[in-house]
């Protein structure tokens, strides 16, 4: 019989309370496994996040930030000059074009424009400020987000409000210098091919996924714009509904379709690295001018960044809290056990016991309980983590809303009436992704992170406070003295 | 060789102070088998509990072969009582939960004894106490009266201590049994050469001991030992 074995026998001298004891430290730390799973995971997030589009610069006309207007379009000598811009990796010009439904359009027309699709679509009214950054032209696409269901964010196309008249959406499309969307990501393209050579005339286009299904549209179908006929050379996924309702064409053939060739609504500037973002963009800001552009940085990200990071400040608070109740468990059991046994550690000091062998009897045995609840709270956690990561995520979504929508509000107007989409703030659809698309990607990577290695370190770290905890009583043990064994005599 | 120098205990209980132990001095030889009696409460419990170091006296010293304990700093005191001293406590005072061989492999186990070594003594020990082999192995708590008191023996021997205090080890056991305990105490005095002080209310016992003192309102008086020939006739 060592102490070990001693330890281990004491720990399951009551098996009632022993399974009670564990009962309740499970709980503890399988809260805290789960809440250092979901961290961990937030951060990865935040991490790619941030890798991904943290280098993207977007530079707008003057004014056309906001709903004032935009002022002077950009040019291609403007995109001469950025592109000469130290740490500047890349310019990518977009001209955008807000495609509305020739048939509704014309059935609007006759009902004198009243109670429009934006009427309903937010701040941005009828018709919306900033006006001349893009122009309007008429298509044979019918959107694939109606103004009706934009509160069910996760529904793609509407199959309610049939009912009531249905109100699209614009739909937009771009034309862009190379193959990415407005926010300089790499389009992902899932079926067909390119449009190739970005910088000629093309009448290939890329549509959306489901811009493209609700239009029974596929590789090698044809639509119109303003009559003008065009080829689906290939299909994208954005990720997100705004994202996936649209169209990119080739830069010269939106510039040439909206009559305005050489102009840019926009560049997307990419830095080289994410350390050179901050001075690249003073550097940019300062060769274009502040009267001529605006450079900001994806603002959209920044919200979806700090929601995420506040998420990730949460769970390791909650994290710790957990792990600090654990610790204060066996804290309180072992001083129980501790004042309960009083007397046997007399007679185990009468007989001769070095006090550091009882304070280790009691630590082992505290270690014990402290294995048992990691256990349980490790098959606790494992099935708690995804639900516990949701239910953090959807309370933060809920309390960041009046972030979100400002956001939301800006893309609605933006999109739905606002022809200052392109210069405004949020008026890139690939910006809608960072919070919503950024949560239901971050639940895939929850459940895919609550790896072992995550585990390990969280049960170490109970480990750590379970040692913390029976110290104390341990070192209380030290106290007790041998004449305890004649008490009670 | 103990020496008992001028030992005092008090304790204060509420307003007024007890003197369990009231300048209590003796000496012992080694190998001395020696018996204190005295009427319960008169601190006989309390003056085994000085000599064996598992408490302090208020004032006063016990020098074993020399070295006082009153100067022995703690950690000194816990190998003493590892060491010289084998307590048989009037309440056994096993682990409950722990079996007859790993209750008195305890104490060697202490003394860092390796565990093979620690068995084999452990399973002499309760066979000269005369626990039934089949018991070896079994829970304190599903052992009868005197069963214990036979384990608590050989726990007290474990360390082959200079000085064995038995407090009343006899009081719960049948006359049989209690004379076997004897038996086996004398047999040791014999054969190792240990100090033996019973705490007992066993004339029987008392009047088979070599010496005998009594303990009455803290103060230690020895007696005259009866005739061994009469030993456990009616007193
Ligand atoms: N820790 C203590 N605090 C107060 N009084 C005590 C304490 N220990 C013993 N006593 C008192 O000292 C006296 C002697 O006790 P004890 O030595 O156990 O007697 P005995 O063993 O002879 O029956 C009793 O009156 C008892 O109540
Ligand atoms: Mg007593």
């Amino acid at each position: 019989m060592s102490v070990l074995a001693r330890s281990v026998g004491n720990a399951f001298r009551n098996k009632v309370r022993t399974a009670a004891v564990v009962a309740v430290l499970a709980v503890a730390i399988g809260l805290a496994l789960a809440m250092l799973v979901a961290n961990q995971a937030v951060g990865a997030k935040v991490q790619e996040l941030n890798a991904s589009v943290g280098t993207v610069l977007t530079v707008n006309p003057a004014g056309g930030q906001g709903f004032e207007g935009g002022g002077e379009p950009l040019t291609a000598n403007q995109a001469a000059t950025a592109a000469a811009v130290p740490n500047v990796s890349a310019v990518v010009g977009t001209s955008s074009l807000r495609l509305r439904n020739a048939t509704e359009a014309a059935a609007q027309t006759a009902a004198g424009g009243q109670g429009g699709p934006g009427g309903q679509g937010g701040p941005g009214g009828q018709g919306g400020p900033g006006g001349q950054a893009a122009a309007t032209l008429t298509t044979s696409l019918t959107a694939a987000v109606d103004a009706g269901t934009l509160g069910n964010r996760n529904q793609a196309s509407g199959t309610t409000g049939t009912t009531q008249p249905v109100r699209s959406l614009p739909i937009t499309a771009t034309g862009v210098g190379a193959e990415v969307d407005t926010a300089g990501k790499a389009l992902n393209i899932t079926e067909g091919t390119g449009l190739g050579d970005y910088s000629a005339e093309s009448t290939n286009a890329l549509l959306g996924t489901t811009l493209a299904a609700k239009n029974n549209l596929a590789i090698g179908s044809t639509f119109t714009i303003n009559d003008q006929t065009y080829t689906v050379a290939g299909l994208f996924d954005a990720g997100t509904t705004f994202g996936n309702n649209a169209a990119y064409l080739t830069l010269p053939t939106a510039q040439a379709l909206a009559g305005v060739p050489g102009e840019l609504s926009s560049m997307i500037v990419t830095v080289d690295s994410l350390e050179n973002v901050d001075t690249a963009k003073t550097a940019l800001q300062a060769a274009l001018g502040t009267d001529a552009a605006d450079v900001t940085q994806g603002q959209n990200l920044e919200t979806a960044v700090s929601s995420l990071g506040s998420v990730k400040n949460i769970s390791f608070i909650a994290f710790i809290a957990a792990l600090g109740t654990a610790g204060l468990i066996i804290l309180l059991i072992m001083v129980m056990l501790v004042r309960e046994r009083r007397r046997e550690i007399g007679v185990l000091k009468a007989i001769g016991a070095p006090n550091r062998t009882i304070g280790l009897q009691f630590v082992l045995e505290a270690l014990v309980l402290a294995a048992l609840g990691s256990a349980a709270g490790a098959i606790i956690a494992s099935f708690a983590s995804g639900g516990i990561a949701s239910a953090l995520i959807s309370t933060n979504t809920t309390s960041t809303t009046t972030a979100a929508t400002t956001g939301r509000g800006a893309a609605m107007a933006g999109a739905a009436g606002g022809a200052g989409m392109p210069g405004g703030g949020a008026g890139f659809p690939g910006g809608q992704g960072g919070p919503f698309g950024g949560a239901s990607q971050l639940l895939t990577s929850v459940t895919a992170s609550a790896s072992p290695g995550v585990i390990a370190g969280g049960i170490a770290a109970v480990f750590g406070v379970a040692i913390i905890g029976a110290l104390v009583p341990a070192l209380l043990t030290a106290r007790i003295r041998p004449i305890e064994v004649l008490r009670g005599e | 060789m103990i020496e008992v120098k001028n030992l005092v205990r008090t304790f204060n209980s509420g307003d007024r102070t007890i003197k369990p132990v009231n300048d209590v001095s003796f000496e012992l030889a080694q190998g001395t088998l020696a018996s204190i009696v005295g009427k319960s409460g008169s601190g006989k419990s309390t003056l085994l509990s000085l000599l064996g170091a598992l408490d302090k006296p208020t004032s006063g010293d016990v020098v074993v072969n020399g070295v006082s304990l009153a100067k022995m700093p703690d950690r000194k005191l816990t190998e003493y009582r590892r060491r010289d001293i084998g307590f048989v406590f009037q309440q056994f005072n096993l682990i409950p939960n722990l079996s007859a061989v790993d209750n008195v492999m305890l104490p060697m186990e202490f003394a860092g004894l390796r565990r093979a070594a620690r068995l084999q003594r452990a399973r002499e020990l309760l066979e000269q106490v005369q626990l039934d082999p089949e018991k070896h192995g079994r829970r304190i708590n599903r052992l009868s009266g005197g069963e214990q008191q036979r384990v608590a023996i050989a726990r007290a021997l474990a360390n082959e201590p200079k000085l064995i205090l038995a407090d009343e080890p006899t009081g719960n056991l049948d006359e049989q049994t209690g004379d076997h305990i004897i038996e086996l105490l004398s047999s040791l005095r014999r054969e190792h050469n240990t100090t033996i002080l019973v705490v007992t209310h066993d004339r029987a016992l008392a009047n088979k001991t070599d010496r005998r003192f009594r303990l009455q309102q803290g103060k230690l008086t020895e007696e005259p030992v009866r005739a061994k020939a009469v030993a456990g006739a009616p007193a």
